[in-house]
């Protein structure tokens, strides 16, 4: 699946919140980067994310928040990663999240985190030194 | 000799400093001047049909309009105390916003709720948390909104009706709204957001339902109130917003109409909610062609005859699309301009959007400083003294023209798809969307559409700190157990019995008016997830976890 190189990530949203222009507009700006992108959609929970993660062999997981529901389904959604023994997949964050949790994501291991008015290079270009060196 | 200036001049004196663009946000041109031949004039009054000026003739003068700030999160508890706070600074309505599990009809003790509960508003399950909510706040007094869409609509209008009975509040004295709109007050009509959950066709029934019932029996109550807000913050034009929220509404009065009622009895019950973005005249020019659009449809399609019934009462919140999380006290001033837009557009009611939006829920400072926001521009500008004191600008005049044709323009397509609700079912709204969402994405990496210190004048120095409104993860919990424990300490047998008598309706009579039978659920203690599942289980359809 990724004979061509490209990088494949799934973008999806955890829980009940249902505001997608974000991720809709980063999903559009990362094929047109020559990502592969794997979109999940909305309503999703850590178990069914890690799920298609695994079955689609993305080399990334994306997610976007707007409520405040950050750090309760980021946190579950790592402690799954950990039980699985999953350590090929970056975690990468977007949406309305206060700095203070900026930092304490960054702490729990998420790679790369974009909150609002983050520009499409300034993306794009963390998103490819973040596959720099790996295969 | 080696020139040493370093500083970076961002348009030069000899360039000029320009705009990208003479455009509006939709994209209609701006011309260089415009005259008197650009238009025929405002050719009535305020306060006469069709409306464009204004449909009070002394507007603000008469009567200010309503200041009505969103609130709620966590418990209602904490949402009446935030409700009381505002009261106490000038506002002048309540607008009540429940949790995403209350929208979605879940309760907080189903597994897909937890992360959710009490985050983007207010958990509201049980009658009992009506009661909390509005802890003594006479109904009959202030007017109140409550922004929740059908399914979950027609629980919570239940518990809202048992409680003023409770108080021995006629239902003929309530005064308020239910926004009730299934298709777009959740986040806009996209369609996995809201089709997931409950199924878009029963989802209207119920919401007629609502609406019948209300007509029926609390006369002053706003029966639906079309979340044009919601549909411009997917990322749609000011064009398509108008002609997206216009064509829906059509769809309900034709539904009303089919269940026998007169178009005089329910239309002056129907209210519009729209967004206010930024590009200031176009917003106000959709604003006042978008009273003419609906005075013309209902005089003319639907021969409505009493004047109340052409009437496009709008409510109004300030687009929180252009506000950033950079340099955040830039938004106090463009939510200023967008306030003042809606004045000179000639609003009902006003949410003017916190500055703190791309942070969090409004802080208690926030909501404040939205209030006044509203109350200098209320009392100390001047605009409120003439009615529509824009009337007459050629281009303004011109730019409700334009907007006009434009959006009948895209209302035919819509009509001629079958209607709002059936190009939804399509996904050509969809399709509109995303098409949408992908220009804006371009509009702001080109910088098309300039959002200062964001896409242009960025200063990555900016270290402004502001109040954050923080929620408390314990509070999930106890709320969660509560529930637990609620379901577990009532008697048992009369829920049974009314969900039972619930579910037999719904499944041998759909399209009976089921708000009696929940409101007999409700009160014998049946929670809002126990009766919307009677009814997906009456309708076979399935919901995510069933």
């Amino acid at each position: 699946m990724k004979k061509h190189g490209k990088k494949r990530i799934l973008l999806g949203k955890m829980g009940l919140d249902a505001h997608d222009n974000g991720i809709v507009i980063i999903a559009k700006w990362l094929l047109d980067a020559g990502f592969e992108v794997v979109y999940a959609g909305l309503y999703n929970s850590p178990e069914s994310l890690v799920q298609t993660a695994i079955q689609e062999g993305v080399d990334a997981i994306g997610c976007s928040f707007l409520g405040g529901e950050h750090l309760y389904y980021t946190r579950r959604l790592i402690d799954l990663m950990n039980e699985k023994n999953i350590d090929n997949m970056k975690l990468i964050l977007g949406g309305v999240i206060p700095p203070d949790d900026v930092e304490e994501l960054k702490r729990l291991g998420i790679a790369c985190i974009f909150t609002p008015g983050t520009m499409r290079d300034t993306i794009i270009e963390a998103l490819n030194n973040l596959f720099i060196g790996s295969k | 000799m080696k020139r040493e200036e370093t500083v970076k001049i961002h348009s030069s004196y000899l360039e000029g400093e320009r705009v990208p663009n003479f455009k509006t946000l939709s994209g209609l041109e701006y011309k260089e001047v415009y005259t008197a031949e650009d238009t025929t004039g405002a050719r009535e009054l305020p306060g006469n049909y069709p409306f464009t000026r204004g449909i009070h003739k002394t507007m603000y003068r008469g009567r200010l309009w309503t200041r009505r700030q969103q609130s709620g999160y966590r418990s209602t508890k904490e949402s009446n105390e935030r409700i009381k706070y505002l009261l106490s600074v000038g506002q002048t309505g309540i607008n009540m916003d429940p949790d995403l599990p209350t929208h979605l009809a879940l309760d907080p003790d189903n597994p897909l709720a937890h992360g959710d509960v009490g985050l983007q508003g207010s958990s509201i399950v049980i009658y009992e948390d009506m009661v909390d909510l509005y802890r003594d706040i006479p109904l009959d007094q202030v007017s109140n909104t409550m922004i929740v869409e059908a399914p979950t609509s027609a629980v919570i209008i239940a518990q809202y009706l048992l409680l003023a009975r409770e108080r021995d509040i006629p239902w003929e004295k309530l005064i308020g709204t239910i926004m009730n709109c299934p298709l777009t007050q959740f986040v806009g009509p996209t369609y996995q957001a809201i089709t997931t959950f409950f199924p878009v066709k029963f989802g209207v029934k119920i919401a007629l339902d609502v609406m019948e019932y209300m007509v029926r029996h609390a006369p002053k109550w706003n029966i639906v109130n079309i979340n044009a807000y919601n549909i411009r913050e997917t990322g749609v034009n000011a064009i398509q917003e108008a002609a997206f929220a216009l064509a829906l509404a059509q769809d309900y009065v034709r539904g009303l109409i089919e269940r026998g009622l007169e178009v005089d009895v329910f239309a002056p019950r129907i209210g519009f909610f729209r967004a206010v973005h930024i590009d200031f005249f176009e917003e106000i020019a959709k604003l006042r062609a978008m009273r003419r659009i609906w005075a013309r449809i209902m005089k003319e399609k639907f021969k409505a005859k009493n004047e109340r019934s052409m009437w496009f009462r709008t409510a109004c919140q300030t687009s929180a699309l252009p506000l950033t999380a950079q340099e955040p006290l830039n938004n106090i001033v463009r939510a200023g301009i967008q306030t003042l837009a809606a004045v000179l557009g000639g609003v009902q009611s006003i949410h003017t959007t916190g500055y703190d939006e791309a942070f969090s829920l409004p802080t208690e400072e926030s909501h404040k400083l939205s209030i006044r926001t509203q109350q200098v521009i209320a009392y100390e500008t001047g605009v409120v003294k003439s009615a529509d004191p824009l009337g007459g600008s050629y281009l303004v005049e011109r730019l409700t023209d334009e907007l006009e044709e434009q959006i009948w323009e895209l209302m035919k397509v819509i009509e001629n798809r079958g209607g709002f609700v059936q190009c939804f079912m399509d996904r050509w709204v969809e399709d509109q969307i995303t098409k949408m969402r992908h220009q804006l994405g371009e509009a702001f990496t080109s910088g098309q559409q300039p959002i200062v210190g964001v896409n242009l004048f960025r200063d990555e120095r900016d270290l402004t700190k502001i109040n954050i409104f923080r929620h408390n993860e314990e509070w999930q919990q106890q709320r969660i157990q509560e529930i637990i424990e609620y379901k577990k300490n009532r008697h048992q047998e009369p829920v049974q019995r009314a969900l039972e008598a619930l579910e037999s309706t719904v499944r041998k009579r759909p399209e009976e008016n089921c708000i009696e039978a929940i409101m007999k659920a409700v009160e014998n203690r049946a929670t809002l997830g126990e009766i919307m599942d009677t009814i997906r289980r009456a309708i076979d359809f399935k919901r995510p976890g069933l």
